[in-house]
């Protein structure tokens, strides 16, 4: 039954309501202090943020996400090669700042930045812990039904055609069928 | 999959740019990176070769602002289109919520295109997706080419999907933003199925895990129509060499004039660090406060203790023990130390705390040290033996043999 969670869980939308983000967040500021590492994120494997905590504000917390997961995915396929199922922590030591990615609840990762203030096998002993309090929020959100409260709102699909018609005006459907493209020109350089 | 956080009001969705190699890719997200409006892109993100054939993927985040109270944002990929980099492209399409697959209209490339389509199949099969149910869009690239094959063709052999199309000549950044909102209408759509609130008066049953695949005709009369002219930008920045570059972001469009010339010429390094457009949005609403929790354990000392602190008290006790054993064995074993030299030495024939043996004391009742009482004791002994031997000499006694 477990093993029917854990790949429930891999393939489950992530929905995280303010209760859930609120523990998770309570769960990374102790954490920090704990470990007294520099950051903590939490990412999902697609490479979406979901929250982060610590020195953040000079870290490009969006790029970091999407290859973080992009690493995590690539590192899943060697260790398939060396016949495991995936490497569960990955390490990348830096001169100064060093990163440590573990996998929690087979859906997301967490990411956390430390430099020479701390060890890495304090933040070791302490991830271990941190994971395992992820792991339950994430466990009951995903076993969770959403309230009825929390959806999105009846104006979001036309909101969101609005807001792309006024950011990149000009349509298909408007466009003639003989288009200038269609004219013979120099081949393209890509 | 598209992520969805109600407590900071924000969505994240992920298109995945498909195709053949050199099809154009990588080409549409730099023409959204350079002519995006305001600051709705971040920095263009580009593992690639040092000869700028993608390696691992390009990643442009695009961020909508406020859509019905959210803040959207889509993360916008690339795929390695060379065929080795067929595992690489499995993994970059893990969790996309829409595709744009990106054809290549030179009709030698025909076959690559077929085969990249078949690719793309098998790809989103492996990662639990199905073509037939996830929001796809086909791009006919490069028709400004000499030749090219016909639009209804290429609809007839790789569009079995009847899924919306639109052409495109992204290298003049034209039909690019056409076929990104063509995609990103789509996953919005199929989102607001899911999640979105049920009209006045209907009931609707709790969102499920997956959602019910969308009607592909349904989004059919989107297509099929050449692009119009969009605002040109300013001549697109050169392209850095570096085997991952982070290009800084470009500034705003300005008002469209004439066409853009295609970029030629040396292409320069961009420098390492870019620069994000938009930070990360902060919590919109704010959280209510978390049930309270267990009392965290109190932290684990790892600093090697403090020579100069008190030891516990169980440390003390067993010291204690081991120096009086250590004592009882010097005490059998003990010989008086050689005595220092030195100044400082004490004279010769004296002990001093430091040389003197260590002995196990044993106090008397009246308070005299035990070697005055022994001594005491045999010199008595002996004077009373040598009393009465001498008695005996001089026969004043009997002797007691």
């Amino acid at each position: 039954m477990a093993e029917d969670f854990s790949a429930k869980m891999k393939r489950a939308r992530l929905v995280f309501y303010a209760e859930d983000v609120g523990r998770i967040d309570t769960i990374l500021e102790d954490f920090l202090s704990a470990s007294q590492a520099k950051a903590a994120l939490l990412v999902d494997k697609e490479g979406h943020m979901v929250t982060k905590k610590g020195m953040t504000k000079a870290l490009d917390s969006t790029g970091l996400a999407a290859l973080v997961a992009a690493s995590f995915a690539s590192t899943r396929e060697v260790a398939k090669l060396l016949g495991e199922t995936e490497f569960s922590v990955l390490f990348h030591q830096g001169s100064s700042e060093s990163i440590h990615v573990s996998l929690v609840a087979d859906r997301a990762l967490v990411v956390i930045i430390f430099d020479d203030r701390t060890t890495i096998g304090m933040v070791r002993l302490h991830a271990g812990q941190l994971t395992k309090k992820i792991n339950a929020v994430l466990e009951e959100a995903a076993k969770r039904k959403p309230s009825e409260g929390e959806k999105l709102d009846g104006s979001f699909e036309a909101d969101f055609e609005e807001k792309m018609d006024a950011l990149f005006p000009g349509s298909p459907d408007s466009a003639s069928s003989n288009s200038a493209g269609e004219s013979p020109a120099p081949p393209a350089g890509t | 999959m598209v992520q969805i956080n109600f407590a900071q009001r924000r969505v994240n969705c992920k298109i995945v740019y498909y195709g053949p190699g050199r099809s154009g890719k990588t080409t549409n997200l730099e023409k959204i990176h350079e002519n995006a409006p305001g600051n709705t892109t971040g920095e263009l993100v580009s593992i690639a070769t040092e000869t700028d054939r993608t390696l691992y993927f390009d990643f442009l985040p695009l961020e909508l602002g406020k859509v019905g109270g959210m803040e959207t944002k889509f993360s916008l990929y690339t795929v390695p289109g060379q065929v080795f980099y067929a595992k690489t492209r499995r993994l970059v399409l893990q969790g996309t919520d829409g595709v744009v697959f990106v054809a290549d209209s030179n009709p030698a490339m025909m076959k690559e295109n077929l085969e990249s389509v078949e690719d793309l199949v098998k790809n989103l099969r492996e990662n639990g997706l199905d073509i037939k149910e996830i929001p796809i869009v086909f791009q006919w690239n490069k028709r400004d080419l000499a030749e090219t094959v016909p639009v209804e063709e290429m609809n007839a052999q790789l569009n079995r999907w009847n899924a919306p199309s639109c052409k495109s000549i992204a290298i003049h950044n034209e039909g690019v933003f056409d076929a990104l909102k063509l995609v990103a209408g789509l996953v919005i759509r199929k989102l607001n199925r899911e999640f979105g609130r049920a009209p006045a008066g209907a009931q609707k049953s709790a969102p499920a895990q997956t959602p019910p695949p969308a009607p592909r005709t349904a989004a059919a009369p989107r297509a099929q129509t050449p692009p119009p002219a969009p605002p040109v930008a300013p001549a697109a920045s050169p392209k850095p060499t570096t085997a991952a570059r982070r290009r800084a972001t470009p500034p705003p469009a300005p008002q469209p004039t004439a066409a853009r010339p295609r970029t030629a010429g040396p292409q320069a390094q961009v420098p390492g660090t870019g620069t994000t457009r938009r930070p990360a949005p902060a919590a919109r609403a704010p959280a209510p406060p978390p049930p309270p929790l267990p009392p965290p354990p109190p932290p684990i000392e790892m600093t090697e203790p403090d020579s100069a602190a008190t030891p516990p008290p169980a440390r003390r006790a067993r010291r204690s023990a081991t120096q009086m054993i250590q004592a009882r064995k010097e005490e059998l074993v003990s010989t008086r130390p050689p005595a220092p030299s030195g100044p400082s030495a004490a004279p010769v024939g004296t002990e001093t705390e430091r040389t003197r043996p260590r002995q196990v004391r044993v106090r008397s009742r009246g308070g005299f040290p035990t070697k005055v009482v022994l001594i005491s004791v045999f010199v008595t002994l002996g004077i009373v033996a040598l009393t009465l031997a001498f008695l005996v000499v001089l026969k004043l006694i009997p002797s007691p043999l």
